[in-house]
């Protein structure tokens, strides 16, 4: 049974579009907090939530597993209280895809966020502005390419996300097959044209995705 | 000693110590149907004992994939597979050595329940409830036990009803973790994977396959050690090898 | 209108922590905090300003309570009512000088437009002779320029005292001289007190009608030094 491609290629855009629209919100919040609160601990914290860059990928999704699995502390909390089962749904595939690939944009956005001027943030704030105002009109559009180079990453990562996807998701072609595990199995089922078409669609996705942001945020050439 | 003399011996003496190093790894390499994990691991060092100077190392995987790897130039010795399919195909691209080609196991396909299921599923025929929401079943494109499965709820005249519940594992094993977990009501495994796991899975019902799930195992064509593998060919035959696939569920073939 | 200050503040860096200990009241119309660098000066005009938040003491100006930790009064910095000029003038890089005036004028979310209209905005243009250089960038403008801009930035909100950031310690002697006769010029014509910071002696005889040294996070004697004008030397209160 195989899922049309182009129900695949969408379901993997789908997955990708969530997982970096997810790890903006977060990554820019969290990015913001380390580079502008001090607190105890703040290094440990930046550095746990860092380590999904460096385990593999397997690990990540068994951890998953073991926490959303339905014996899980979360995914029993989850089924027993609103009947929610994350495994092999593509929320799922999302959540595995966020995860991952979050250390990503945390580091761009806050190192994006520390090469704000503080000072400008002080004249805005004796201008009368409050903080989200401060936040808004000043530190987020001065840490904009930062951030949109986070974005740029998180997205490519949650598109070619793999084994912890695999772990969590499965490979149910049509719901949680992205073009990742779909090329994996042409492999296995020995169906080499199909992987051949898959993975060319896959890079011009990729390089379609790149030109685009590439207009969204220019390079300077000077 | 002279100092060329002393240099002339000290690089004999390594030399001597790369050949040995090299005569002692002297590798079989096998790729086997992932059902079979658990008995070839025990029947490796009984192997090795009768040859010294071999090291077996396997390769597990559904046999489709390890068939792809083959094909792509892998160095397997020898291939075991889960099913005649995979094999025939196998001898369709010339990579078997002719004539080394045999059945050693049979297999049976069950039908399993998580260990602490209340649902109270007796039969394949229980499948198409709306209690069941989900299954495991191997990838038929990929593993042989899904094939199995396939054509057996085919001829039941309910793998229309069931597919749409099916999750595809990438092998028996992983169809085998989703059961354990709890996180599908049911699913399809051989009887030998179903005993691994007996305190997390029960077995409710032996599955009718048309043709009995019979193994057949074979020596790769232009493959690094095929003395090895005509050796380990023979082995998994005789009656100690058998013994041990016995223990594991295996019957004969 | 008068400055009341009362304050205390410990700063912890990895090295070492500074403790900031300053008591003075003033109700002249250009006070300079003189000190070396290190003394605490950026330090007390921040807490003055709203935009540092001392550990104990008290902030009054004109009668009103801006800080008062006993109380738990803590006015923030952008209803103190204060224009302050920061040592890099702090201009905002990606506005030009229409919308940097213009800034503090908007509360909201969103900068004002390039091309913004508001009367206030157009008179401290005119005022301070930015009118050709409206449409251009910071990087784009003279020293003075964006000194000029920095200070009308400050002042179109009426403020009701200016608070100076050192001026010019990052210009070169020649600019310097020029810069601190424009200044006064500009100030001339505006009658709020005016509190500025700085480690140059000359800033003193200049605009200092009343003087407060600092050194070591402490407001102390003056250093004796020969001087044309001496200002009025406040005693710490």
């Amino acid at each position: 049974m195989n899922a049309s491609v182009w129900i695949t290629l969408a379901l993997t855009l789908k997955v990708a579009l969530w997982a970096t629209a997810i790890n903006l919100v977060l990554g820019v919040t969290v990015g913001w907090l380390l580079a502008r609160r001090q607190f105890f601990g703040r290094d440990f914290v930046d550095a746990v939530l860092t380590l999904p860059l460096v385990l593999p990928p397997t690990v990540m999704g068994y951890y998953l597993l073991v926490v959303i699995g339905k014996r899980g502390w979360l995914g029993g909390w989850l089924q027993s209280s609103f009947g929610i089962n994350l495994i092999f749904t593509w929320q799922g595939a999302v959540i595995a895809a966020t995860i991952v690939a979050f250390p990503l944009i945390l580091k761009s956005a806050r190192t994006a966020f520390e090469a704000v001027d503080p000072q400008l943030e002080k004249a805005a704030r004796v201008l009368g502005l409050n903080e989200w105002a401060v936040f808004f009109r000043i530190t987020l559009p001065m840490a904009r390419p930062g951030i949109l180079a986070g974005v740029l990453l998180v997205f490519a990562r949650s598109l070619g996300e793999f084994g912890a996807t695999l772990m969590v998701a499965g490979s149910i072609p049509g719901r949680t097959q992205t073009l990742s595990i779909a090329v994996y199995e042409a492999v296995q089922a020995g169906q080499d044209d199909t992987a051949n078409f898959l993975v060319v669609l896959t890079s011009i996705t990729c390089i379609a995705v790149l030109l685009a942001a590439g207009r969204l945020a220019p390079s300077k050439r000077h | 000693m002279t100092h060329t003399t002393f240099r002339r011996r000290a690089l004999a003496a390594a030399g001597f110590a790369l050949t040995a190093l090299a005569t002692q790894a002297a590798d079989l390499t096998v790729s086997a149907a992932t059902s079979l994990t658990n008995a070839f691991k025990e029947l490796g060092p009984v192997f090795e004992a009768q040859n010294p100077g071999t090291s077996v190392v396997f390769n597990f995987g559904a046999s489709d994939a390890l068939l792809a790897q083959i094909a792509k130039g892998a160095p397997a010795d020898v291939f075991a597979s889960a099913d005649q399919e995979t094999m025939d195909r196998a001898d369709m691209q010339k990579l078997l050595v002719p004539g080394s080609r045999r059945n050693f196991v049979a297999n049976t396909l069950v039908m399993i329940v998580p260990a602490d299921s209340t649902l109270g599923l007796k039969a394949p025929a229980d499948l198409p409830k709306a209690e069941v929401k989900r299954l495991a079943v191997g990838n038929p494109a990929s593993v042989p036990v899904g094939r199995y499965t396939r054509g057996s709820l085919e001829t039941a005249k309910l793998w229309a009803a069931v597919e749409p519940k099916a999750v595809f594992a990438q092998n028996v094993r992983q169809a085998l973790d989703y059961v354990a977990r709890g996180e599908v009501e049911a699913g399809f495994v051989y009887a030998t994977d179903a005993a691994i796991m007996k305190d997390k899975v029960k077995v409710v019902a032996i599955v009718p396959t048309g043709a009995a799930i019979s193994y057949p195992i074979a020596s790769v064509a232009g493959s690094p050690n095929p003395q090895a593998a005509r050796k380990f060919l023979d082995f998994v035959l005789t009656p100690a090898a058998q013994a041990v696939l016995g223990r594991c569920g295996f019957a004969k073939p | 209108m008068n400055f009341d200050v009362d304050i205390h503040k410990t700063v912890r860096s990895e090295r070492r922590s500074f403790d900031l200990r300053v008591r003075f009241t003033t109700n002249a119309r250009r006070t300079v905090i003189f000190g070396p660098s290190g003394a605490g000066k950026s330090l007390t005009l921040q807490a003055l300003a709203g935009l540092l938040k001392p550990d104990t003491g008290s902030i009054t100006f004109g009668g009103d309570v801006l800080f008062d930790a006993a109380t738990g009064i803590d006015i923030p910095a952008r209803r103190r009512g204060f224009g302050y000029l920061f040592q890099d003038y702090a201009l905002f890089p990606k506005l030009n000088v229409r919308q940097n005036i213009a800034f503090g004028q908007s509360s909201g979310l969103r900068n004002p437009s390039a091309t913004v209209e508001d009367a206030a905005v157009e008179r401290w243009l005119r005022a301070f002779e930015l009118v050709d250089v409206a449409q251009q960038r910071p990087e784009e403008l003279s020293g003075g320029q964006r000194q000029r801009t920095a200070l009308a930035r400050a002042l179109v909100h009426s403020p009701r005292a200016l608070l100076l950031d050192e001026p010019f310690s990052a210009l070169d002697p020649e600019l310097r001289e020029r810069m601190r006769s424009e200044l006064d010029d500009l100030l001339q014509g505006i009658d709020i007190p005016v509190l500025m910071i700085t480690h140059d002696p000359q800033d003193l005889e200049w605009f200092g009608d009343a003087a407060l040294y600092l050194r070591d996070g402490q407001i102390t004697e003056p250093p004796p030094a020969p001087s044309r004008a001496q200002p009025t030397r406040l005693r710490p209160a």
